[in-house]
């Protein structure tokens, strides 16, 4: 790691004040920055700790939905009871991801801050092209081992693909982001690589994230987050899927679905063309599994990741069933 | 806090050879107390990290280390420029050419992560970041990237890798059922959970190593070459091994660049490789690839086998992953063909991991055997059954002991195999397709001199002393019991000394060899230190024992006494308090009478001494069955491993909790082997990009399920001298296969390369 | 010349005070600044769980923990779950009884790991004890003896509970 100076914030005024300074950067769990300050990926000159600051890690959920501080971290997030009742798909987003330890350390606001996992990013020493770390290089990713690369959103700059979980269920249920008094959609925080891969979210410099909150609804209530990997636990999807489903009072037809993708993407993706595809319609194997396919219209296939493609409708089609099968709906 | 009473390390009798004595060391590794070669203490320690190479092949034209050099912290640089003056040292037979130049930092690249600078700094951090400030330029030339390279070529047909016996390919041509498959198998990565690294110590033309080491006297004498000073001028100090697998066995290029710094600057040296690293600075499993032809009746009667394999190497060493090791030993056949080749390509040497040669091989065999199965119409273990070997057709010897059947027969009883519906894809829990496999194993017996030193103290402490390690095979406790038994003592009288190149030689541990040959020299030397303390005992005029007319005595629960408990009995430090002896002290080693002191040298530092299973009149190995049944998500493609019985012939088992948990471990490597495990390289520039623990993949707690083993061995008094045969190797070797099977028969989908991920399978 | 700062950490109940750079992570001050060697470095970037121990009673990661950052908290390493006599810990001597390691590299972390999963209430089920002990990786493939070690040190803090109560 680069040598760097440490300023422990002692409050949220502090933090950004700091913040602002050329070369911060904010220390919340430390999962995400001191990985890749070892992979000489990051090369803070400041180290803004904001660990010390409790205002930020609140958990409140009422009947409106839930705010969760920027600090609250994914274990207690995962683990708080009104969180599992209101919003399952986001309490086992948390559940699944990382390890125990991990989950104890990283915070929302930096998981969602999560950067990707591609092994060329993550290597500049031997791979000097990357346009998310050094814009106009070009993307070595292109051509190489691209069987974790993104299927949807990429452009000819990019294919990293966003890594996380917690962002997914967010995205499926209109989640906002608090940054001080401003609030962004989830949708919108994050940005499409485009041209611009170094440029991953709306924050801007000196920008704080300081909550997280989601509107309750009837499909939050009703979710599940579904995670496919080649190993049982402690790895990034494959495909995931976060689906949130409320009938009729038929209790077959789709009132409100909501359904995201992850592990597919180059940021957490919502399948919009598959939800409209099903509202209003009774579920059953067939439909369910052809709306399932319209999440990849535009899909890319780079090769090695060419499985997803396959593989992403299929995990949405099965975590429409299990909550379809839950609430009697399926035919 | 909540403390429960100190619990007594099992029964007495577990203390003996074959109890199930707890681990010896134990509490030192649950408390964080046991020291591993890095957390030595040593003052004064300067920090160097390596640079490598970012090309697969060419020539460093220039190395732009100015910056470096004056970066905060910086001691020294070195780069291909400097001379370290090293010559290469013996290779693991101890052949050793003359006068030939080692460069560990070369100019000639040969695969992409070769060091080729080094830093050394005050800390750690420091020489990090130095050496992101080093630019070199080089002149890259054509790489081969890896086996599925278009250019790589057909390779090198390894001579002594030919085996011809009977007509194969006219036996294969006449037989009314013939199969063929082309299996292959990654390049896989030992990922031992301490990584390389060592601390370097020079005091004037004295070395002291602190280094992770499965052989300490073969990596000293690499260390005594490589500097041109006599082997007593190095000490390699290895007490505990955070897991080796193959990898630890051989002294490294960082270890020379490590010592050649500590010695230029006149202080010690640690260097750490990083995890990546880890990665690249030394060889896992070599990739590889072989197609099998099986001839055989319309009732299953095995006619003829012909394999043809290769595996990549390095482009300056040939290092072949034998894919023909246990083909032609597994089963009866009386025509036989197999060639392996090795193919050159841009990768550092590959090298020995868990069950090398046998363990791709038995990839080969098996699934070709349960192919050929299926072909007939015919339950897989009745296949096997019906050509079990009655003997070893390939050197025409008689086996010492071969208990396979018992193993594929006990194994299926308590597995449950005659309630298998044979039809693949007829066993079905929703989506979750069931499917069940065999794989069976084999692994030679290798045996090697050794040498151990017992002394017997006058608190009545025994003390067993050898070069020998232990990186979690159980050494330690198995030595421990090995004296105890000897001298009638509870384990916890005795002490054990091991990792340590000044101790007496031992075996490697590697090739399962080193059990077996070290508990003969500790049986050995314990046993004439008890013959002495005999002697000493009868005939010593101070001795209780003297008169009491007996011409032997017995040491058991702690007491010597005269047989059949007449008369007096004393406690070791009673006995040593009447002789009057501070200690007693035997070296005893298993070479024959009248060695030389240079055999003595060459039996403990090379392989030159190394017995293979067939040198004598039999031809002896241990031998499994796996027994493994997975779930397929029909959707997903995701295998998990739901059950696994494995039976297992391994002769005595001298310790059967550890030699349990070494098999478990071995299955595990092989569940991550079958579904996990793959060294993905970029062909563009031969770089092996997943390497980290995050993107290559061993198998998590999760991905385990309950592993029931089995011992059906009995002891193999040929196979070493207190009967029992390996163990570490031979636990791998078979299990990929068996889930492989076990995957066909839940989907009806034949993978034949590894690793079975999700991909292949949706 | 690199800048060092000035930490007072409270490790094992007792206050350490050091100079380090503010770069150096927990786990190189544990290990290269005050020989606690206990916890270990198997991947230093937060993919093994080698380097695991207690930071305010939760179990972290070391090897993505400033120093810097855990002053004022209490850590506690493998060297500080025995007890003032030397008695193991429940869960270490489950591990001995168990055979729950081979090498030993990843055992401290494994055992940090494990008084967590337990006080958490995370090892219900052998099921439960698998998934919440994933983050801790063993090569030498230990895993059942740690589900077994894990399983009985768990029932006996249950048992020792109600007893209590």
């Amino acid at each position: 790691m680069r040598d760097f100076s440490y300023l422990r914030a002692t409050s949220a005024d502090d933090a950004q004040k700091a913040a602002l300074q050329a070369g911060a950067v904010l220390l919340a769990g430390g999962t995400t920055l001191l990985d890749l300050a070892k992979c000489g990926v990051t090369e803070p000159e400041t180290v803004v700790d904001i660990t010390h600051l409790s205002s930020l890690d609140g958990i409140a959920v009422d009947e409106g939905g839930a705010t969760i501080g920027a600090l609250a971290r994914m274990s207690e997030v995962a683990d708080h009871r009104e969180i599992k009742a209101a919003f399952p798909a986001v309490s086992e987003s948390l559940s699944l991801a990382a390890s125990a330890q991990l989950r104890n350390m990283a915070t929302m606001g930096g998981n969602l801050l999560q950067r990707t996992r591609c092994s060329y990013f993550r290597e500049p020493g031997v791979f000097a092209a990357c346009n998310k770390r050094n814009p106009g290089s070009g993307c070595s990713a292109i051509g190489g081992v691209t069987r974790n690369h993104a299927i949807l959103g990429t452009s000819d700059a990019c294919i990293a693909t966003y890594p996380g979980d917690l962002a997914v269920a967010l995205v499926a249920f209109d989640a906002t982001v608090e940054i001080g008094s401003r609030r962004v959609p989830v949708d919108d925080f994050f940005l499409l690589p485009g041209n611009t891969p170094d440029r991953e979210t709306v924050l801007e410099k000196g920008d704080i994230i300081t909550a997280i909150s989601i509107p309750a609804s009837a499909a939050a209530r009703n979710s599940t987050y579904l995670k496919v990997r080649d190993r049982q636990s402690y790895e990034f999807a494959a495909a995931s899927a976060a689906v949130g489903l409320e009938f009729e009072a038929d209790g077959r037809t789709v009132r409100d679905i909501r359904v995201a993708l992850g592990g597919v993407a180059t940021k957490p993706w919502r399948a919009r063309a598959v939800e409209q595809a099903l509202v209003g319609k009774a579920l059953d194997a067939e439909t369910v599994e052809k709306a399932s396919s319209l999440a990849m219209e535009g899909a890319v296939s780079q090769g090695g990741n060419h499985y997803k493609i396959e593989l992403a409708p299929r995990v949405i089609t099965r975590a429409i069933e299990q909550l379809g099968l839950k609430v009697g709906g399926l035919a | 806090m909540t403390i429960m009473p100190p619990r007594k390390h099992g029964d007495a009798s577990d203390g003996v050879v074959g109890g199930r004595q707890t681990r010896f060391e134990g509490s030192l590794k649950v408390t964080g107390a046991a020291t591993y070669a890095l957390e030595y203490p040593v003052e004064n320690v300067a920090h160097a990290v390596l640079v490598q190479s970012t090309i697969p092949a060419g020539r460093v034209l220039n190395v732009n280390a100015e910056t470096a050099r004056a970066a905060p912290g910086v001691l020294l640089v070195l780069t291909p420029e400097d001379d370290l003056g090293f010559t290469v040292a013996s290779d693991w037979g101890g052949n050793r050419p003359e006068n030939q130049p080692y460069y560990p930092l070369p100019r000639h690249v040969q695969f992409n992560g070769q060091p080729i600078v080094a830093i050394v700094a005050e800390n750690r951090e420091q020489a990090f970041e130095a050496a992101k400030l080093v630019s070199i330029t080089y002149e890259e030339a054509p790489h081969v990237a890896s086996l599925d390279d278009p250019n790589a070529g057909e390779g090198k047909l390894m001579g002594n890798l030919v085996f011809n016996w009977g007509d194969a390919e006219a036996a294969l041509a006449a037989a009314p059922v013939q199969i063929e498959g082309t299996y292959s198998t990654p390049r896989e990565y030992h990922v031992a959970m301490e990584p390389h690294g060592l601390t370097v110590k020079w005091d004037g033309d004295q070395i002291t190593v602190w280094e992770p080491s499965q052989w300490s006297h073969g990596m000293a004498r690499t260390y005594s070459e490589w500097f041109d000073i006599p082997y007593e001028n190095v000490r390699l100090i290895s007490p505990f091994i955070g897991g080796g697998f193959g990898s630890k066995g051989a002294a490294l290029a960082h270890g020379a660049v490590a010592a050649f710094a500590a010695r230029k600057l006149g202080r010690p040296v640690k260097l750490a490789l990083t995890r990546p690293q880890n990665f690249t600075n030394y060889g896992g499993r070599a990739a590889t690839r072989q197609t099998i032809r099986l001839g055989a009746t319309e009732d299953g009667i095995l006619q003829a086998i012909v394999h043809r394999g290769a595996s990549e190497t390095s482009t300056y060493a040939d290092w072949p992953e034998q894919t023909g090791a246990a083909t032609p030993i597994l089963y009866k056949v009386e025509n036989f063909s197999s060639e392996h080749r090795v193919v050159p390509v841009n990768t550092v040497t590959p090298g020995a991991l868990r069950g090398p040669g046998k363990n791709p091989s038995s990839f080969g065999i098996e699934s070709a055997m349960e192919e050929l199965a299926y072909k007939l119409g015919m339950d897989p273990l009745e296949l096997r059954l019906k050509n079990y070997a009655d003997h070893d057709y390939q050197s025409g010897k008689p086996w010492s002991t071969r208990r396979l059947r018992e193993a594929l027969t006990e194994g299926a009883e308590a597995f449950g195999w005659s309630r298998r519906s044979h039809a693949p894809r007829s066993m079905r829990d929703g989506r979750t397709l069931i499917g069940w496999g065999i794989g069976c194993g084999t692994f030679p017996v290798l045996q090697a001199p050794s040498e151990a030193l017992i002394r017997v103290l006058a608190n009545g402490r025994v003390e067993v002393v050898s070069g020998a390690i232990d990186m979690g095979q159980g050494t330690y406790t198995v030595l421990a019991q090995t004296a105890a038994e000897v001298f009638g003592i509870p384990v916890d009288q005795v002490e054990v000394h091991l990792g340590d190149s000044r101790l007496p030689g031992s075996a490697i541990a590697g090739g399962s060899m080193l059990a077996g040959s070290i508990l003969g020299a500790v049986h050995k030397a314990a046993t004439a230190a008890r013959d002495e303390l005999i002697g000493l005992a009868l005939n010593d005029e101070n001795s209780p024992l003297r008169d009491t007319g007996a011409n032997t005595l017995t040491f058991s629960e702690g007491r010597i006494a005269v047989p059949r408990g007449e008369g007096p009995s004393l406690s070791l430090p009673e006995l040593m308090a009447a002789l009057g002896r501070d200690e007693i002290e035997t070296r005893r080693n298993t070479l024959p009478d009248g060695a030389s002191a240079q055999e003595h040298h060459q039996a403990w530092t090379t392989m030159a001494k190394v017995q293979g299973p067939t040198m004598g009149e039999y031809s002896m190995h241990s031998w499994c069955a796996h027994f493994a049944e997975v779930r397929v998500d029909e959707d997903f493609g995701t295998v998990r491993v739901s059950r696994i019985v494995s039976a297992f012939d391994c002769g005595r088992l001298y310790n059967p909790r550890m030699v349990e948990s070494q098999w478990r471990g071995g299955i595990i490597m092989g569940i991550g082997q079958a579904l996990l495990e793959e060294g993905l390289v970029d062909m563009r520039n031969g770089r092996t990009v997943n390497n980290n623990m995050g993107d290559y993949l061993v198998p998590t707690n999760a991905d385990v399920p309950d592993i029931q083993v089995i011992s059906v061995g009995v002891p193999d008094y040929g196979a070493s001298a207190l009967g029992g045969k390996g163990v570490g190797e031979v636990g791998i070797v078979g299990v990929a296969p068996a889930i492989a099977n076990a995957v066909f028969h839940a989907t009806g989908k034949r993978v034949r390369d590894l690793p079975i991920t999700l991909e292949k399978l949706i | 010349m690199t800048r060092t700062i000035h930490l007072s950490l409270d490790i094992n109940g007792r206050r350490h005070e050091l100079d380090v750079e503010p770069r150096v992570t927990l786990l190189d001050a544990l290990r290269e600044h005050l020989a606690l060697t206990g916890t270990k470095k198997g991947c230093d970037q937060g993919q093994c769980g080698a380097c695991t121990c207690h930071v305010d009673g939760k179990r972290v990661l070391s090897c993505l923990t400033l120093a810097a950052q855990v002053e004022g908290r209490e850590i506690t390493t493998i060297e500080g779950i025995t007890g003032e006599n030397g008695d193991l810990h429940p869960v270490q001597a489950a591990f001995i009884e168990h055979d729950a390691f081979q090498c030993g590299y990843c055992t401290p972390g494994q055992i940090m790991s494990a008084v967590a999963c337990i006080r958490e209430g995370h090892a219900g089920s052998d099921e439960e004890i698998r998934e919440y002990m994933s983050g801790n990786l063993c090569r030498c493939g230990a895993y059942n003896s740690i589900v077994a070690a894990v399983r009985e040190a768990a029932q006996a803090t249950v048992k020792e509970k109600m007893e209590v109560a």
